[in-house]
């Protein structure tokens, strides 16, 4: 049987429906593109959809908030990786970008006093003000505005259950590429779609399902985004930094990989301990989630590991305090609920009222790396002061760019990331498309072949299942590509991503066209494994640990020395990869951002040692102040703590 | 214990029902329990299936814990959201009966959505974005669109399920296109006509079937009739009588 080949004409293509793609669709059809938007999964369900909801908006807590301030924040966090121009066009757009998120029916939390939507009461971590917004319903507030962008004006064609199979390019003479459009699978009506269209956003989101356990983002992370780009010629940047949450659940399975908490809500006596209840990672409100991740890593290689193979988050100090312990609680319920929910329905009682030790896990859950674009979205390649050799049309929001985190993401980033970024890359791509006449007829062959190419795949024969082979590859990527990693073990990824790369041909496919699952694992499949190649090439590269890249045969790269980011991109037989130097930060700033950061270390080991009657009263203190600055700012129901705690999220 | 005891606590046993190209067909699947007290998840079983007997398997899943909406399936008979609905012995899952089946458990979601096409959210802009939404509003944004509210529903039943392919969007309504109509109304941002535009749509929807039927029920327990379908039509009855 052969699928049928359909033609549409469109000045952009918008790949996925989250935060990012809905955003892009809305600007670009605003500036008067003709749009259509593909999706593997029903309309914005999305990690934008599923998220804790709180999104990063500069000014919102204090006016001195400036831009340079944010662009600071993330410079340092991300360990100097970031790309500078990115990480202002960030903080330029974050209030703007917002409110365009709002005019589609987001509705925060406004302060009585400032007239304004209200950011939680501290600031997270990693930012020096407040500026943090949370939002009622989490990130489903958010998908309803991102649905209703796409829904509301009908101009905006979509297309749900639309597999992204290529995207097609074109020489020019002076042998750059431009897009002419992309070949997709709807399996919703058993059709091939080829799309012509000069500009494409790709917004499809992460990677996190190359690995399990993951937490629980979307199952169609399956790095769809940097493989189509990287096959269309992209290049990406910082592959190698994925963020895991380190505390997710280790069972029962329904509840495996899913988030418990985070290093915040540890709070001030949180400890980590291996199987033997020792300490082997204190002051864990401070750490960053990789320094987590990796305590608990090294303490599974070492035998040290819990039945489950993680360790002991021990927050019973907390909880026994006997005048803070409550506030505590209040505290860990608030400040992320749907973790809390999680923890309460796969825990035992006494866990999860923190009486006993929680077992805990890391979880793969956001990708910082990412195709390689400038601040327009638009993709770009090439050293510093050489031509630019990224791909003409092509542009990234949302977690499918690179460039904007490096090698930490701070939290309440990523939705305020979709939004600016996904509006920039909608305004680019329609202003792209308006300058490009239309395609070269003859180029219609380019997307025949590829046509042919899957019709070929329709009633492949073989002994084997994508979908099994999909599974190996989550174990051995956990593995050998997780939150520990070393030479060995990135040489292993490589010989298995090969081996699994022959077993493509053997892969069985049925002979239906409409919703062929057997193709669509394929499909994912290959996505997968390129993903996956191209991030174990950017690991290997990076011979230090430094962010979400931890090398347990190496050293920490230090803040000290000069950054750079990796590139990877494919080419003829294989995947090059170079290093691109970028800016540090100011000495004197580093000197002095490592200087708080010792000195916040140091008062969190000597809090954790007082006897517990000093530090209760210390901790007492401490959370009053969290609520006091709460009360101010709640209109409704004041008094109760229900109103000053339950329904919200403090850090 | 006898043998056939100790095999309980082992093994699950349930239907699958795959579809295709038009066809049911009930599959047998044992579920081989993690541990003896294990209560699995329908999507525990899916994927377990998925792996082992029935390797191309079609069913939707996405955050496996309840937020993304797009795991729905019937559990004998009933709307279930499958990550977190426990599986007993002898249950059987099945693609919802409301909606278009494509393949196995996989079922055609977007003629709901496209029934609101550039009927939402117009014009919407300029308008004052800080105003406190209220605690109902709130209600109606939780909602995480996984269908179930289409069960029973009159309104939806007076739908052909299969939509032809001229026709896209679904003539009829349902409780999820009411609540986001409802939510315009609740909306402290929306203009006055803005408000009315949206009765106006849940009536050309066929909101009139919502007067002689009980209720609908929601798949994550929003109060659909008191929240949604009865402020609707007390908003009806009020432009009615002036």
């Amino acid at each position: 049987m052969q699928i049928s080949l359909v033609w549409k004409q469109y000045d952009v293509l918008v790949v996925g429906s989250g935060g990012a793609g809905s955003n892009a669709a809305e600007t670009a059809s605003e500036m008067g593109a003709s749009v259509l938007v593909v999706a593997k999964d029903p309309l914005s369900a999305s990690d934008t959809k599923i998220s804790e909801g709180i999104a990063t908006v500069r000014a919102s807590g204090s006016e001195d908030d400036t831009e340079d301030t944010l662009s600071e924040n993330l410079q340092l966090a991300g360990g100097d990786l970031p790309d500078a121009n990115i990480t202002s066009a960030f903080a330029r757009d974050s209030q703007t970008a917002y409110d365009k998120v709002r005019a589609n029916g987001l509705r925060p939390k406004i302060s009585a006093i400032t007239k304004n939507p209200d950011p939680l009461p501290l600031p997270m971590g990693g930012h020096t003000k407040r500026r943090s917004i949370g939002h009622k319903n989490s990130g489903v507030a958010f998908g309803h505005a991102n649905w209703n962008s796409i829904v509301k004006d009908a101009k905006i064609d979509y297309k749900e259950d639309c597999w992204l199979v290529d995207i097609i390019t074109e020489n020019n003479k002076d042998h750059s590429k431009s897009i002419i459009g992309a070949l997709i699978y709807d399996a919703q009506r058993g059709e091939l779609l080829a799309v012509v269209c000069a500009s494409i956003v790709v917004a499809s989101g992460g990677l996190s399902t190359i690995y399990f356990p993951k937490t629980d983002t979307m199952r169609g992370n399956t790095g769809d985004s940097y493989a189509i780009a990287a096959r269309a010629g992209a290049e990406l940047v910082d592959m190698e930094q994925i963020q895991f949450l380190p505390f997710c659940l280790t069972s029962p399975p329904a509840f495996e990989g899913l988030l418990g908490g985070e290093p915040v809500t540890a709070s001030y006596l949180g400890v980590l301990r291996d199987k033997n209840k020792k300490v082997i990672l204190d002051g864990v409100y401070l750490r960053t989630r990789a320094e987590c991740s990796a305590a608990i890593m090294k303490a599974v290689e070492d035998g040290r590991g819990t039945k489950n193979g993680g360790a002991y988050l021990d927050m019973t100090a907390n909880k026994r305090a006997p005048k803070s312990g409550v506030y505590f609680m209040n505290f860990l319920k608030g400040s992320l609920p749907s973790a809390y929910n999680n923890v309460r329905q796969a825990m035992s009682k006494s866990e999860a009222q923190c009486e006993d030790l929680w077992e805990v896990r890391p979880s793969a859950h956001y990708m910082m790396g990412g195709i390689r674009v400038d601040e327009n979205c638009s993709s770009i390649g090439g050293s510093k002061g050489l031509k630019n050799d990224g791909i003409l049309g092509l542009f990234a929001a949302g977690q499918a760019m690179g460039g904007l985190f490096g090698a930490n993401r701070l939290g309440s980033t990523s939705l305020t990331e979709g939004a600016v970024f996904g509006q920039r890359a909608g305004k680019n791509a329609a202003n792209h498309a308006r300058n490009i006449s239309g395609m070269n007829p003859l180029n219609k062959k380019l997307f025949m072949e590829k046509a042919k190419k899957i019709n070929s795949l329709i009633g492949q024969k073989g002994h084997l299942h994508a979908s099994r082979i999909k599974l190996s590859v989550q174990r051995k990527c956990w593995e050998n590509l997780g939150p520990i990693r070393d030479e060995a073990r990135l040489n292993k990824t490589k010989l298995f991503i090969s081996k699994t790369r022959k077993k493509l041909k053997n892969v069985k496919i049925s002979n239906s066209t409409k919703w062929n699952q057997g193709l669509i694992e394929y499909l994912e499949l290959e996505n997968m494994i390129d993903t996956a190649e191209l991030m174990a090439i950017a690991a290997l590269e990076r011979k230090g640990s430094l962010g979400g890249h931890v090398r347990a045969d190496c050293r920490n790269i230090s803040l000290f020395s000069k950054p750079y980011s990796t590139i990877v991109r494919f080419v003829n037989n294989g995947v090059n990869v170079t290093r691109l130097p970028r800016k540090q930060t100011e000495f004197k700033k580093l000197i002095k951002f490592k200087f708080e950061e010792q000195k916040k270390f140091l008062g969190a080991k000597i809090l954790r040692l007082m006897p517990m009657i000093l530090k209760d009263r210390v901790l007492e203190k401490r959370y009053k102040k969290i609520m006091n600055i709460q009360k101010a700012s709640i209109t409704v129901q004041p008094g109760s703590v229900e109103a000053a705690f339950g329904d919200r999220k403090i850090l | 214990m006898t043998k056939k005891e100790t095999r309980a606590r082992k093994y699950l046993n349930v239907t699958i029902v795959t579809h295709l190209e038009g066809k049911d067909m009930p599959v047998n699947f044992k579920y081989k329990k993690r541990h003896d007290r294990e209560k699995p998840m329908a999507l525990d079983v899916l994927l377990q299936a998925q792996e082992t007997k029935l390797p191309e398997l079609a069913f939707r899943y996405g955050c496996r814990a309840r937020n993304c909406g797009v795991c729905t399936i019937d559990i004998n008979g009933l709307p279930r959201i499958a990550c977190r609905s426990v599986v007993r012995e002898n249950d059987k899952l099945k693609a919802m009966s409301t909606l278009p089946v494509i393949t196995d458990l996989v079922v055609r979601r977007d003629q709901i959505s496209r029934q609101l096409r550039g009927k939402i959210y117009r014009n919407s802009g300029g308008n004052d974005l800080n105003v406190d939404a209220s605690e109902d509003y709130h209600e109606l944004t939780s909602c995480i669109e996984c269908y179930a509210c289409l069960h029973n529903c009159p309104m939806h039943e007076k739908n052909s399920i299969d939509p032809s392919e001229s026709n896209e969007r679904y003539e009829y309504g349902n409780p999820f296109s009411l609540l986001k109509l409802q939510t315009i109304v609740m909306d402290p941002v929306s203009s006055n006509s803005q408000k009315s535009d949206a009765i106006t749509q849940a009536v050309n929807l066929g909101l009139d079937t919502c007067l002689n039927c009980p209720g609908c029920k929601c798949g994550i327990g929003i109060d659909l009739k008191g929240k949604v379908v009865n402020p609707l039509i007390s908003a009806l009855k009020k432009i009615a009588d002036e």
